[in-house]
């Protein structure tokens, strides 16, 4: 006797097609139960969220621990000292078209493919400040995330990126001038 | 529309398997996968978490369902959906020309690409086939009554 024929005899299922009454009621049981089971099992989840911990991306900054997110300020007096490089994570031809100026280019996207950083020349305890188009593009966070595994120490990630750089005024250039 | 008992069989457990699988890979990863759904740039953060906490379990749920035989026209069909849904948000993605991961399998996923738009029809064409066929069979016999 298979499962379906017991469930036909204690009437939890039908011998005839489902009416959409029925079928409904199912859907919503299964998306009620899945919602109940999906948000219990995740409260402190929630509640991180909705303390504001996820606001750069979903992930642990205590596991990400030397990763630091810095507004354009702090991105400027970082710049003004010489004391950070500047690492570029988007496409080479958008990198090619502008960057910040002494930036380096690692193209996040291309080099998660080859799975290959070219860092190994940059001493892990330098400061870096990675940077991509905005705060809607996610390649600087998924690429300070990369550095973090490699053992890079203390990375920086400027949020609001080439396009708040240059609504600034502040210094690009179109070549390659990294140091 | 196939009606071979066998090959629905094969059908059940390939569709269920995948999504029971899809399902508990993301289960134990919610933030990679609402990171996933975040890269998709068309949910809000709040329903990129939202949906990562609940699709999980809607996909394990109807995969067993399909796999134990129980409620198979209920899952198969809201399994369609979401394949339909994924196909969709594959199209757009790709026109889109976003190089992202589907998040379909968690940190296992692939990239968004013909070849996972071609996985996701020929598992439609499975789920489409196990509902349309538990339909028919039960008005067939509900005919015959």
């Amino acid at each position: 006797m298979s499962i379906q024929t017991v469930l036909i005899k204690l009437e939890w299922s039908s011998a005839g097609p489902l009416s959409l009454k029925k079928m409904i009621q199912r859907m919503a049981f299964i998306l009620l139960f899945s919602s109940i089971i999906g948000l219990g099992a995740n409260v402190s989840l929630i509640k991180k969220f909705f303390s504001g911990e996820y606001q750069y991306g979903f992930f642990s900054l205590e596991e990400y621990s030397s990763i630091v997110f810095i507004t354009l300020g702090e991105a400027e007096e970082l710049f003004a000292t010489g004391s950070a490089l500047f690492i570029d994570s988007r496409a080479v031809e958008d990198f090619k078209e502008g960057h910040i100026f002494g930036a380096v280019n690692i193209p996040f996207v291309e080099k998660k493919k080859k799975d290959e950083l070219d860092m190994e020349s940059y001493p892990l305890e330098g400061i870096y400040v990675v940077y991509c188009d905005a705060n809607e593009c996610q390649s600087s966070v998924e690429l300070a995330k990369l550095l973090h595994e490699k053992g890079f120490q203390d990375i920086r990630v400027f949020f609001g990126g080439w396009e708040e750089w240059v609504r600034e005024g502040l210094p690009v250039s179109k070549e390659d001038d990294s140091k | 529309m196939i009606r071979n008992k066998h090959i629905l069989l094969f059908f059940r457990f390939v569709v269920g398997g995948v999504f029971i699988w899809a399902g508990l890979s993301k289960i134990f990863d919610p933030l990679g996968f609402a990171q996933n759904i975040a890269n998709y740039r068309i949910f809000s953060q709040a329903v990129s978490l939202f949906l990562a906490l609940i699709l999980p379990w809607i996909e394990v749920i109807c995969g067993l369902l399909l796999v134990l035989g129980i409620f198979r026209e209920t899952a198969s069909f809201i399994l369609s959906g979401s394949l339909v849904v994924f196909l969709g948000l594959i199209i757009v993605t790709l026109m889109r020309g976003l190089d992202i991961d589907c998040g379909c399998f968690g940190s296992l996923s692939r990239s968004v690409d013909y070849k996972l738009l071609l996985m996701d029809c020929v598992l439609l064409f499975f789920s489409l086939n196990i509902f349309l066929s538990q339909y028919s069979a039960k008005k067939r016999k509900q005919n015959t009554a």
